[in-house]
């Protein structure tokens, strides 16, 4: 090589971006859309607008070697459109499954959630349970240990979270990106198709990668 | 789209890069020296070291020219002055410092730079190239050209050219176009060079992060060969002497150049205030006394380019006789950038956040009128409209589309059509999506027997963005039309006054009854005792009798249409039980009959039969044998039907009808759809012409 002097080019922090899928599930009103807004523009609505459909939105969480961009998907959580969520947690590599802990009912949804992302969704997930509106801590219905047992019996990141105070929030996104394994493959697959790109005749359809 | 993201973020770190970049000095040493092709007999101390340079520099650049004339060097390039000349250059560095080569030399024929950084910075410079570009002979050769080194430095680029360009003094175009050659051309190569291994002639790569513009600091050293235009040799001698160098100045062809803009754009000189540095009689200060008596001229240059970067000096060295040039040489104190990673992490990530917060805001965004469409009552073959409004709120171009559902093909039910089912909106535009809802005898027959209802949720999917659920649904009023034969004879009230509930049962009853043909499910049957089924549906009843008491002698009735808007008043009277007198021409009765027939999602002849009956075709024994396997119900319709056609025909002196006709038109119309149709209509036509 042409390196007589002996050091390295600088590393700047941007040298590699990694694109992942990531899906919020549970019950509705459990506060998914809130933990994306949290996250993503660090706000708080007490009043959020019930998710019909699937929102999207991008957030890149910077690592001490890489930076992680990560593709959100927060679902509707009305039982009706249960059968709509598979579109949004195939191909997904990451999910965060939501809970209330002022909620018991919400808790048992989220373990059926849990479920069905064990038996549909790509078998190296990561996934993530949140119990969230831990700042409710005197209308708690699901206590801490059940769920964190719970979730290390099925190998699941766990926090309770509270997107009206911000608790771990970033923290928790932060672990599942810290826990996405970061080879050449995963930087680079589902990169998604952005704009209006009139040429492509056959788009792919669906609300998922692509 | 990811790679302008990348150069986005590429971007704004450059233009940011103060926020964490501090600089740290440098002082650089650069020197230029046509040696006309003269041994390395004299000490070169006066030129790279003078008394005068008190502080040793961090870096040397130094450039040679014509450095060997010889026909080796350009044929072999082999040279046995460049180790002369390199010793004593090495002689010469400054005694307060050691000297370590960044490269040992690079040469290309008399073309030679040497590159030295004093010793414990070698370890701050990393990704060393060098390159040649020849433009001398044939425009390739090395009798002309330059040769390259440049280096990282700690976070800054640095990069020196030695260059030797062409010369004529009338016309200066040429050195303009060789500089402008190797400016194109000088694309650094990631090569080591190895001691008198010689840069192959030109590095193409053409990797543009190498390229001279990539640099972060040029310095342009040379025998640039500008001569001194429209002055001749006297006056200018005069002016040297009177050391109005400023005023000769003006005559100088690279500076006119550089102020037109026509060269080393970007580049900066120093202010020359010594005196011309060509021509010279060899050994010694006296100006050329050869025949051509050259006009002087400051032929070897030093320019730079990039930010941060100080002249101290620039000057000749008359000491230095051995050539018909002097030497030149500069110091320059440049700041090379040193990134603070801590900071620089922070505004990468200050970028991202930025970056995020746009992707976010230029995502696709739409409004809809409605998330949930509520069609009211839906009846059979009756198209119901609604419009949905999309319109574009986001700051982009959208493109929707109705994606399907997970296990499912279309993106709605069979019942409703989306139109258009894709589009794009631009900028504040608005797009009305037109869905309607038309229930036909595929969708009707769930949906009266109250399996199927009319729900659905549309996916509305932005491309690029996100999915809307759409949610549509209908009262749909159940009709006789496209219910089955043993559903319509169980039920003795019109079709909407039984609730949904019984109307399942009454469904359920007739199903499990159409597997045990004639054996009646009493227990599930709602009255059965008192209520045996009918023998043939109402409705069908109801539609025949009022053909034979008014349309038996009507011209061209099975022929001529009915109109659509009275099928569906006659429809609504059958479903209703009213008026007794039912509306419309016999024309649309006699339409509403056999749509009647047509939508039965069990044909008369049930399908189970069909084969058999194509068998038994011809065989009128055989064919009655048929008609007593197929279930009361349905061979009371096919009875009754058929007597009433035979009845038509008795009267087709005056409506003109045949046998052929109507059996194809009766027992045809009710199987359309079939593929094989033609053939059983025959069949069935014959069937029935031998029934009469």
């Amino acid at each position: 090589m042409a390196n007589q002097g002996g050091a390295q080019r600088p590393n700047g922090p941007q040298s590699k971006i990694c694109q992942f899928k990531l899906v919020l599930l549970g019950e509705s009103a459990v506060g998914k859309s809130s933990l994306v807004l949290r996250f993503v523009k660090g706000q708080f609505h007490e009043y959020q607008e019930s998710t019909i459909g699937a929102a999207f939105l991008t957030q890149t969480v910077c690592l001490d070697d890489t930076t992680v961009k990560f593709e959100i998907w927060d679902t509707a959580g009305q039982e009706r459109y249960h059968s709509l969520a598979p579109m949004y947690y195939r191909g997904a590599q990451a999910a965060i499954v939501v809970y209330d802990i002022t909620n018991q009912d919400t808790f048992g949804r989220a373990k059926t959630w849990v479920r069905e992302l064990q038996r549909q969704a790509s078998p190296n997930i990561v996934i993530a349970l949140a119990g969230n509106k831990a700042d409710l801590a005197n209308k708690r219905m699901v206590e801490y240990e059940e769920a964190q047992a719970y979730a290390e019996e099925n190998s699941l990141l766990f926090m309770e979270t509270s997107a009206k105070t911000a608790m771990n929030v970033n923290d928790i996104f932060l672990a599942i990106a810290k826990k996405l394994p970061k080879n050449e493959q995963a930087g680079q697959q589902q990169s998604r198709q952005r704009g209006v790109d009139l040429s492509q005749e056959n788009q792919p359809s669906g609300g998922c990668c692509k | 789209m990811e790679s302008s993201r990348d150069n986005h973020i590429k971007l704004q770190m450059r233009e940011r890069e103060s926020d964490y970049t501090n600089l740290q000095p440098y002082r650089i040493f650069c020197g230029t020296w046509n040696v006309n092709g003269q041994q390395a007999s004299e000490a070169i101390n006066e030129w790279l070291c003078p008394a005068e340079d008190s502080e040793p520099p961090d870096i040397y650049a130094i450039g040679f020219q014509e450095l060997d004339l010889s026909k080796n060097a350009y044929i072999f390039s082999e040279s046995v002055r460049e180790e002369d000349w390199y010793k004593r250059i090495k002689e010469a560095l400054h005694p307060k410092a050691k000297y370590k080569k960044v490269v040992k030399l690079v040469r290309l024929v008399g073309m030679m730079l040497v590159v030295f950084i004093r010793k414990g910075l070698e370890l701050e410079i990393y990704d060393v190239m060098s390159g040649t570009v020849g433009t001398g002979i044939m425009g390739v050769m090395g009798n002309k050209g330059g040769v390259a080194v440049r280096f990282g430095l700690r976070d800054s680029t640095l990069c020196f050219v030695n260059s030797h360009l062409a010369a004529h003094t009338v016309e200066f175009e040429r050195p303009h176009t060789d500089f402008k050659d190797i400016n194109s051309r000088m694309l650094f190569g990631n090569r080591t060079i190895s001691d008198h291994e010689l840069v192959p002639c030109f590095f193409f790569f053409f990797s543009s992060e190498n390229s001279l513009l990539f640099c972060s600091i040029v310095i342009w050293l040379g025998d640039l060969n500008y001569r001194l235009s429209d002055i001749d040799n006297d006056a200018c001698k005069k002016l040297i002497s009177d050391g109005r160098l400023q005023e000769l100045m003006k005559y100088d062809q690279l500076v006119r150049q550089i102020s037109q803009k026509n060269v080393f754009l970007d580049y900066l000189e120093g202010k020359i205030s010594f005196i011309p540095t060509y021509k010279y009689d060899p050994g010694t200060d006296t100006w050329d006394t050869s025949e051509k008596c050259r006009t002087p001229a400051w032929c070897d240059r030093i320019l730079w380019r990039g930010s941060n970067v100080g002249q101290l000096c620039y000057r000749s060295h008359m000491a230095c006789k051995l050539s018909d040039h002097k030497p030149v040489s500069s110091i320059f104190e440049s700041g090379i950038k040193v990134i603070d990673r801590a900071k620089q992490r922070q505004v990468y990530e200050d970028v991202m956040k930025q970056l995020d917060k746009w992707e976010n805001e230029f995502l696709p965004q739409v409004e809809v009128s409605t998330m949930e469409i509520k069609f009211k009552d839906i009846k059979f073959i009756e198209q119901k409209k609604e419009i949905l409004v999309v319109s574009n709120t986001g700051q982009v171009p959208v493109q929707f589309e109705f994606i399907p559902k997970p296990s499912d093909t279309n993106f709605c039910e069979p019942w409703l059509s989306v139109e258009p089912s894709k589009a794009v909106i631009s900028v504040g535009a608005k797009c009305e999506v037109h869905l309607s809802v038309y229930v036909n005898k595929d969708t009707g027959p769930s949906l009266n027997s109250g399996k199927a209802r009319i729900e659905d949720i549309l996916v509305l999917h932005l491309d690029g963005g996100k999915d809307l659920f759409i949610t549509v649904s209908g009262n749909y009023i159940p009709s006789s039309f496209s219910s089955s034969i043993e559903t319509l004879v169980r039920m003795f009230k019109p079709v909407t006054d039984v609730e949904t509930g019984s109307l399942i049962e009454i469904v359920s009853a007739s199903t499990s009854l159409q597997h045990l043909i004639l054996t009646i499910d009493q227990a599930s049957s709602p009255n059965p005792s008192e209520d045996p089924p009918l023998d043939i549906p109402k409705e069908i009843w109801r539609l025949v009798d009022h053909l034979y008491k008014y349309g038996m002698e009507q011209d061209e009735l099975f022929r001529q249409p009915g109109l659509h808007s009275e099928i569906q008043l006659i429809r609504d009277c059958l479903d209703q039980g009213k008026p007794r007198l039912l509306p419309g021409s016999v024309h649309s009765v006699a339409e509403a009959l056999l749509l009647f027939l047509e939508v039965l999602p069990e044909p008369v002849v049930p399908y189970e039969h069909y084969d058999l009956c194509l068998h038994v075709c011809d065989n009128f024994t055989q064919a009655k044998q048929v008609l007593q396997r197929l279930p009361t119900s349905h061979r009371n319709v096919f009875k009754y039907i058929c007597a009433f056609l035979r009845e038509l025909l008795k009267h087709s002196a005056s409506n003109f009808l045949d046998a052929r006709f109507l059996g194809e038109l009766h027992l045809n119309g009710h199987q359309s759809s079939r593929t094989a149709h033609q053939t059983r209509a025959d069949h069935r036509s014959s069937l029935l012409c031998d029934a009469f």
